[in-house]
């Protein structure tokens, strides 16, 4: 009884470790796109007592998600602006924490879809923005769209998408 | 051989208000009242908050409002509906608006009024009007026209549109 019991055990401890072994060797992309856009989310949000020296650093650290030749077209009211190259992007990135004094950015939703091939994916996903002190916050549709550069997946296009206009 | 067994103490006031006379009981309705709870209030009955104030005056900014996720089983949104609208990613942050166009319908903004088909809707919910201006246009077939109660914000300010039927999640209990 005892020896039939430990040999159930020891299957089932076994079966545990080779679906967490495929899980780490083999991660599900979906998964790791959301966690590097949580990861985004975070690079992307500041306080308000940033200094100059932090404030580069963490701008620099946005480089990683993107490729260097990505393209963000953002539709403001009226026109659409658009931003080519990341490093066109960081000096955007700069601009926007000069200009506010803080700033929490929110992903409440993301949608992912890998690509049969599994080399790129898009993502379609509700931006939340709160400015302290401010009473509404900004909510923004974004459609992304990632190439899996190595073993990375870095963002390459960037477009707003409207439910309403 | 009989042995006379203690009769059980009888539960304290605060033990039968707690956990009542018969404790398998109280656990069998507590389970069935969180999984009714989980069922009505997902799917059936959902809770929002309301942060903005595009709807104003009819729903207050920090207000709590029901989403009838079964208001439109058995028939299509009407006019006058203030519906829930999902966004494409997901349903964690959603509009609220008032359905004025139907499918096929032109709706345009004169001084500040709504036409339907070129004629004005008597809109006895609007109580912040405003003076917008708004080309006719053309409602797909399968879209509706909505748009917030408050007026009385500037035009790109204000979120309007058409979203399609897929979309409008539910009827906001008022």
């Amino acid at each position: 009884m005892k020896n039939w019991l430990f040999r159930v055990i020891l299957v089932a401890a076994l079966v545990a470790l080779g679906i967490w072994g495929w899980r780490v060797f083999f991660p599900n992309p979906e998964k790791i796109i959301r966690k590097r856009l949580g990861e985004l989310a975070k690079a992307a949000s500041f306080s308000p007592n940033e200094g100059d020296v932090a404030k580069f650093w963490n701008v620099s650290l946005l480089a990683d998600f993107f490729t260097p030749d990505v393209q963000v077209k953002l539709e403001v009211p009226g026109s659409w602006h658009t931003i080519s190259g990341r490093d066109e992007l960081l000096r955007a990135a700069v601009g926007v924490r000069s200009a506010v004094s803080s700033l929490t950015i929110e992903f409440p939703d993301i949608k992912v879809t890998v690509a049969p091939d599994r080399t790129s994916a898009v993502v379609n996903l509700t931006a939340k923005g709160k400015v302290p002190g401010e009473r509404d916050f900004y909510l923004q549709e974004l459609r992304m769209r990632l190439t899996k550069v190595k073993r990375d997946w870095l963002i390459h296009q960037v477009e707003t998408v409207k439910t309403l206009s | 051989m009989a042995t006379n067994a203690e009769p059980a103490p009888s539960p304290t006031w605060w033990q039968r208000v707690l956990i009542g006379r018969n404790p398998k009981r109280t656990l069998v309705r507590i389970v069935v009242l969180v999984a009714v709870s989980l069922v009505l209030f997902k799917f059936v009955l959902q809770p929002i908050r309301v942060q903005g104030g595009s709807m104003l005056p009819t729903c207050r900014e920090g207000g709590i409002h029901f989403v009838n996720r079964l208001a439109y089983l058995f028939h299509e949104p009407r006019r006058g509906d203030v519906v829930a609208i999902r966004l494409l990613a997901g349903e964690h942050v959603m509009y609220m608006k008032r359905i004025v166009g139907l499918p096929g319908e032109t709706v345009a903004f004169r001084q500040g009024r709504l036409y339907i088909n070129g004629q004005p809707l008597n809109e006895p919910y609007v109580k912040l009007p405003g003076n917008w201006e708004h080309e006719p246009e053309q409602v797909g077939p399968d879209q509706y026209y909505v748009v917030g109660d408050n007026r009385e914000m500037p035009w790109h300010d204000h979120t309007k549109g058409r979203p399609t039927r897929d979309l409008i999640v539910g009827k906001i209990l008022l």
